[in-house]
């Protein structure tokens, strides 16, 4: 089905996004088990759901943006971006020296969820018939 | 004293200089894309559906660099 306005595209990128970056979590839950048993499950798991909250806020924020004047379109866009770096600022000094995180791990599961993700978007967004003026 | 014995002088963690970079590059990347996109709103109000999706794809891959800065405290040392 192609988005034909920006609330059936980004409901779209966001569930085909989510549905990858499980399939990345499975994934790289399975290699990091083999490589590195339990830490590297963990460590897997915690990085494509790291991957999955960065990524997905942005698109919430421009979705719920959207339906505000321009200057809480800017407002809620730029401000979730600036949280959203603090906050995975603290994760990445809390989770550094856990014992039960495998760094290389957790650094590819998150690499592949972002860039996957970053895939799923530009083919969503290229599919899409977004008319000039919307009603 | 030039600047390689000034340089070599100084000390403290190089992780706080990577984290300043993977901030600096995505902060100019992501203003720049706002700043054209509201340029283009100003121009064309009309257009701004489109114009907000296109950004949104904007950020998204400027981003995508400081979220891979920001993680590679994970596989370099302290």
């Amino acid at each position: 089905m192609t988005p034909t306005n920006s609330n059936e595209l980004f409901a779209r990128v966001l569930r085909l996004g989510s549905i990858l970056i499980a399939g990345v979590a499975v994934l790289g839950g399975a290699i990091g088990f083999f490589a590195a048993s339990v830490a590297g499950l963990i460590s897997a798991l915690i990085g494509a759901a790291m991957a999955l909250v960065f990524v997905s806020l942005t698109a919430l924020s421009v979705w719920i943006g959207g339906k505000l004047p321009l200057g809480g379109f800017f407002g809620v866009v730029l401000g979730t971006w600036l949280v959203k770096l603090i906050g995975f600022f603290i994760l990445v000094l809390v989770l550094k020296h856990a014992s039960f995180i495998v760094g290389w791990v957790l650094f590819i599961s998150i690499v592949g969820a972002v860039i996957g993700s970053l895939a799923v978007d530009a083919i969503v967004v290229l599919r899409s018939r977004i008319p000039t003026i919307q009603g | 004293m030039d600047v390689t014995t000034v340089a070599a002088a100084v000390s403290g963690s190089l992780g706080v200089v990577g984290y300043g970079l993977a901030a600096v590059g995505p902060g100019i990347g992501v203003g720049l894309v706002v700043s054209k996109t509201i340029e283009s709103i100003a121009r064309q109000p009309e257009l701004a559906a489109r114009l907000q999706v296109t950004m949104w794809l904007g950020i998204a891959f400027t981003e995508a660099l400081a979220l891979i800065g920001l993680a590679t405290p994970f596989i370099f040392g302290a």
